[in-house]
């Protein structure tokens, strides 16, 4: 069954005014902020992930994301969903973006929209933490010098186990 | 992505960190298969793999995440066998954004 579900490849999943999205195209911030326009919200948080040349001082040369594509969509809907029932919101939407992606091109684009801005700042940057510390997504990084490297998010976060 | 696997098998999956060790993303192994020895047959075909990824990371079947450790200590009746047709994934520390 899951199997199946994979196979098909859903890119994408909503539910109650939250939309998220995985693809490996260039992301869209004026589709993602439209997703959740309301005439009801007075304030649009986006947030925009772009990919950075540098890590502790070594220089990225490219970097690339993978996903276990049915699962991250999952945990993603399930973040947008909690946000939006914590905070009030009007909509959410949250994409990221897999495959190669060029130093300083977003990664991910988050948007919320609330009545009020202060619940639309502070729902923007909790699903953003959530997502970086759960949603099953992959960054690997490649140095100028050749070496390669899975990066993990911070240790010790809820999603996962340290050794 | 991934077809069914073959008559008595499941899938397992391997990402990042995981599928750098395997050198494949996916492969049909024997089913059923108590969850309890999946990382010993992991580590029987992928020498360091339960040091290097395994003991960093989280498991799902059927797109649910399991408790290994748990299951290892819940009575012999309530332990998770990973039966023909299921999906399993290696889930190594996350690192979207």
């Amino acid at each position: 069954m899951a199997s199946q579900e994979q196979q098909n490849h859903p890119e994408s999943l909503s539910q109650d005014n939250c939309w998220v999205g995985l693809t490996s195209s260039p992301l869209e911030i004026q589709s993602v902020i439209d997703r959740v326009r309301s005439p009801q919200a007075g304030a649009i948080v986006l947030f925009a992930g772009t990919t950075r040349d540098s890590f502790e001082g070594k220089t990225v040369v490219d970097l690339r994301y993978e996903a276990y594509a049915p699962l991250a969509l999952r945990s993603m809907l399930d973040i947008a969903r909690k946000a939006k029932e914590r905070h009030g919101l009007k909509g959410v939407a949250m994409v990221h973006r897999l495959g190669v992606v060029p130093v300083g091109e977003e990664s991910i684009l988050i948007a919320v929209s609330s009545p009020h801005r202060q619940a639309a700042w502070r729902a923007g940057e909790e699903a953003l933490e959530e997502c970086k510390a759960r949603v099953e997504v992959w960054k690997r990084e490649e140095f100028a010098d050749g070496e390669g490297v899975w990066r993990a998010n911070r240790d010790g976060q809820a999603g996962e186990r340290i050794g | 992505m991934a077809p069914a696997p073959p008559p008595g098998h499941f899938h397992i999956l391997y990402f990042a960190a995981a599928a750098q060790h395997t050198g494949k993303s996916l492969e049909p192994l024997p089913a059923p298969l108590p969850l309890r020895d999946l990382f010993d047959e992991l580590e029987r075909r992928y020498s360091g793999i339960r040091a290097s990824v395994l003991d960093h990371s989280l498991v799902t079947v059927n797109l649910e995440y399991v408790d290994i450790q748990a299951d290892e200590e819940a009575p012999e009746g309530e332990r998770v066998v990973i039966q023909e047709g299921d999906e399993v994934a290696v889930i190594p520390p996350v690192s979207s954004g």
